[in-house]
């Protein structure tokens, strides 16, 4: 099978590339292992300030609406964070004082959503608050298996009875001005968020629970639609294991459910992620990239790949593969000439791309146009 | 400052302190037991949770291999909810002299051990995961023991017996009169708030750190401290405890406990200001798998989930500089005849094996000093939580068709399970996947068994312990614990200190998945969760 661009990685990176190049009139493979780091994103482009234009473009070609608003928002532990560019659904304020009183509402036995640190974090602002929980028959189904009560279990059923959710909430409302919401609606059926809006006379605000993001698996469906819809190839399910590569030039690759074939293009990207999508993996020694054999940059001494400080930045974070100017992978110190690497496995070695989402963002488009130039 | 009279304190939260305030009550005394941390915080929780048999002690110290036997025999009996019957192998490779297996055979016999030898082919069929090579086995009555559990035990049925516990809270000073004490000053580590305790009689069972007790009551009892580290598998790859059949030397048992296995141990000579932060390191970590890989090949490639290290609480007897040579025998000094200083004991050396005959042992010598003249009889009444042989009977009687999660639950609670019969579905919910923990289990730790923070939880429950680490556990818990406290800014804090704590356990054997999941954790944690 022979292909434009092979990506190796469905993630931010892999799609947001994806669909770039589709766009450009290119014949384009997607590998995908299932897994990836917007099943834990937090609805925040981190890294990412004013978004640009094409950024904007792709987003919402793919109906994902984005806000750019400088401001704060509430995090799952009831704290705030400085946030800018994130999706619609996430509620951005000029100041963390943004309601006069606030009702929080959870569903009875769902532990993920964090009601009590949410209540002594507004509180600490001076918004007085109280906790509501809801006792709906419909998630009984869920519950039945102990360890079903998850935002993704919850959020397929909140797509059918939203409307049961609205109208006990209006029940009762008192005199709060604000309502928060653990963020589960809106997995399937995108109106949501909105419609609830609408139906509640009050400020709703959406907040994180324990992964799976509901808006990170969303924007995750979205990407991957609108990358099809272009005609674009989504091998879900498959993982790369071994290339071939001759004269610094990669020629195909080998996957695990297409064994019999190659997978040949002209250009390959790397867009596997770090450790936890194992784009990087590690061992006592060395820390590696397992496709390609890439170069690495991490210490030789073990002991310094971690601080003892949980909290504090961790240098094994920052290790990456290595690559030229142009993203072009390092092998034996040698640039591979079709092999473009990009997102998270890229780790701290091009900090001009930022962190996280950005660096997702800006390395795919940077690479995108390395291969259509 | 309120005032508080008892007939004995206890100082120490491990299973020496438990043991001794569950003895003391059920003699009848008034007691109170102040741990300045939570329960088996030190080196309790801190080894492997072997069950010995007594005979890694037989050839060399005859001694503490019969108190062995007799005290394993006991805990079959009064702590069933705590112990996993799994015997042991004592197994010898090419490498290791086959003469000695006669020498230990007729060492162990002569304790009382049962020690069979077996074909090594037989070895190998009953446990599959022992290294394939072995020229010799033994088997011989191991188990594990949880220590957690163990020590919870003891200290709910010191409650039951009207005994008092005050954790988190240091001794700070002793009250004097003349020549004796006759009380204790503490501080609260939690709250700050200074409390004074009086008692004609104090026991010091605070481990290595009754080194620094007894210096406090101006008595100095020559204690040497040696670190042992150790690692917990992911997985529980072998089913009987394996032993290397030789002189005892590092990393030569590995033992199955819950759903995970424990290499070990080392043993190094440390000062006493590192008891408190003992650190593994990655020679450490090198030498454990590669001399457990020796007793079971499957460790080299078996994901690694914690390392850790306890110090034992040894007394000098003279200058080994490894402490291995050092008896740990069981060490009960009555300061009054010893230094002329009235109402103090120490009771320390022994193991955790032996912790019931230390506490009889100390609580004879309390008994001694106030009168009294009451028999002990902790040897033969069952721990609450073991008032049945097998947790499957237990789950039986209070689910009629017990899911994966009660049998989990009754395995760690025992018959303390009909506590949490609940019947509700909210309180069957799990906090802790790897562990299956319900909201009841969490419940009843945080009501009835003193479990004020994370890491509290964490040794009543396994909350935490598997192969998530406490990735999403940890906060639904923290939860838990800041509506039952009401206090969420020390929820948050005990949550970011619990994260801390696990780490300090990853990091030394952070690569592959560990590391995978650290990532994980520490990305979530900060950028999604926002702590």
């Amino acid at each position: 099978m022979k292909f434009d661009t092979i990506i190796i990685g469905g993630g931010l990176a892999g799609l947001v590339s994806g669909i770039s190049l589709q766009k450009a009139g290119q014949d384009v493979a997607i590998i995908s292992t299932g897994q990836n780091a917007l099943h834990f994103f937090s609805g925040s482009f981190e890294s990412v300030e004013e978004p640009p234009q094409r950024m904007a473009d792709l987003f919402s070609e793919a109906g994902i609406r984005l806000q750019y608003r400088p401001g704060v928002r509430l995090m799952p532990l009831g704290t705030f964070r400085p946030a800018t560019l994130s999706l619609d659904d996430i509620n951005l304020f000029p100041t963390p004082r943004f309601a006069k009183k606030a009702m929080i509402v959870n569903f009875t036995g769902y532990h993920d959503f964090f009601t009590d640190f949410l209540a002594e974090g507004l509180e600490k602002q001076g918004i007085p608050c109280r906790v509501q929980l809801l006792q709906l028959p419909e998630l009984d189904v869920i519950r039945q298996s102990p360890s079903e009560m998850r935002s993704v279990q919850i959020a397929r059923t909140m797509d059918r009875i939203w409307e049961k959710v609205v109208q006990e909430i209006r029940v009762r409302l008192d005199d709060e001005d604000t309502v928060i919401l653990p963020q589960v609606f809106g997995l399937q059926d995108l109106s949501v968020p909105g419609r609830i809006r609408q139906g509640i006379p009050a400020q709703i605000v959406f907040v994180g629970t324990l992964p799976p993001s509901v808006p990170g698996i969303r924007t995750q469906m979205l990407l991957k639609r609108r990358y099809e819809i272009l005609g674009g190839t989504y091998l879900m399910g498959d993982e790369a294991l071994k290339a071939h590569i001759h004269d610094g030039v990669v020629h195909s690759i080998v996957t695990r459910n297409l064994d019999s074939h190659y997978l040949e293009a002209d250009n390959f990207i790397l867009a596997t992620g770090g450790f936890f999508s194992k784009g990087l993996k590690s061992n006592p020694f060395r820390i590696y990239e397992p496709v390609f054999g890439l170069d690495v940059t991490f210490a030789e001494d073990r002991n310094t790949w971690y601080s003892p400080d949980f909290s504090a930045d961790q240098p094994y974070m920052d290790y990456g593969v290595k690559t030229d100017a142009s993203l072009h992978a390092l092998q034996d110190g040698k640039p591979l000439k079709n092999l473009y690497v990009i997102g998270s496995i890229l780790g701290g070695t091009h900090p001009e791309f930022g962190t996280a989402a950005g660096l997702a963002v800006r390395s795919a488009f940077a690479a995108v146009d390395q291969i259509l130039s | 400052m309120n005032a508080k009279e008892f007939d004995v304190i206890i100082i120490g939260g491990g299973i020496t302190g438990a043991g001794t305030q569950r003895d003391c009550a059920m003699r009848g005394l008034r007691t109170l037991l102040i741990e300045r941390s939570d329960i088996a915080t030190g080196a309790t929780g801190r080894n492997h949770g072997l069950l010995h048999s007594g005979a890694r002690y037989a050839v060399n110290d005859a001694e503490s291999a019969e108190e062995c036997i007799k005290e394993n025999m006991i805990l079959r009996r009064i702590a069933a909810h705590c112990i996993d019957e799994t015997d042991g192998l004592f197994i010898t490779l090419p490498e290791d002299d086959l003469a000695y297996q006669k020498t230990f055979v007729e060492a162990c016999q002569k304790a009382g051990i049962s020690a069979e030898v077996i074909d090594p082919a037989l070895a190998r069929r009953l446990e599959p995961s022992v290294n394939p090579d072995l020229i010799g086995a033994v088997r011989v009555p191991d188990g594990s023991v949880d220590p957690f559990r163990l020590c919870a035990a003891n200290m709910l049925d010191a409650k039951m017996h009207g005994g008092q516990v005050r954790l988190h809270s240091e001794v700070v000073g002793f009250i004097r009169e003349q020549d004796s004490i006759i009380g204790v000053r503490t501080q609260n580590r939690l709250t700050g708030e200074i409390e004074e305790y009086y008692a004609p009689v104090t026991v010091n069972a605070c481990g290595i750190w009754g080194h620094h007790i007894a210096e406090l009551a101006g008595v100095n009892i020559g204690m040497y401290p040696a670190k042992g580290a150790l690692l917990i598998f992911a997985h529980r790859i072998n089913n009987m405890v394996i032993n290397r059949c030789r002189k005892p030397s590092n990393a030569d048992i590995l033992v199955p406990g819950d759903t995970v296995c424990v290499i070990g141990t080392t043993s190094t000579h440390i000062p006493f200001e590192e008891c408190d932060h003992v650190a593994v390191t990655p020679d450490e970590v090198t030498l454990l798998i590669t001399e457990g890989a020796k007793l079971s090949p499957a460790l080299s490639s078996t994901r690694i989930l914690r390392a850790y290290a306890g110090v034992r609480p040894l007394v000098s007897a003279d200058d080994d500089p490894t402490g291995r040579n050092i008896s740990r025998g069981i060490v009960c000094l009555d300061h009054e005849t010893r230094d002329g200083l009235k109402g103090f004991i120490t009771i320390t050396g022994g193991k955790l094996m032996t912790y019931r005959l230390m506490a009889e042992i100390a609580t004879d010598a309390v008994c001694r000093k106030l009168g009294i003249d009451k028999p002990c009889e902790t040897a033969t009444t069952p721990l609450p939580g073991s008032e049945e042989r097998s947790y499957e009977a237990v789950a039986q009687k209070i689910w009629e068709k017990p899911s994966m999660a009660q049998k989990a639950a009754a395995s760690r609670m025992g018959t303390g399970a009909f506590h949490i019969q609940s019947g509700d579905r909210q309180d069957d919910a799990l906090i802790c996947e790897c562990e299956e923990v319900s909201v009841g289990e969490i419940k009843f730790a945080i009501e009835r068994m003193d479990a004020s923070t994370l890491t509290d939880l964490r040794r009543r429950t396994r909350v935490g312990m598997g192969t998530c680490q406490g990735e999403f556990c940890a906060c639904r818990a923290a939860g838990l614990l800041a509506k039952a406290n009401g206090c969420v800014e020390k929820e948050r804090k005990g949550l970011a200190e619990f994260l801390q704590e696990r780490w300090k356990g990853n990091f030394p054997i952070g690569w592959g998945d560990t590391l995978r999941e650290a990532e994980y954790t520490q990305w979530v944690y900060k950028h999604v969760l926002g702590l």
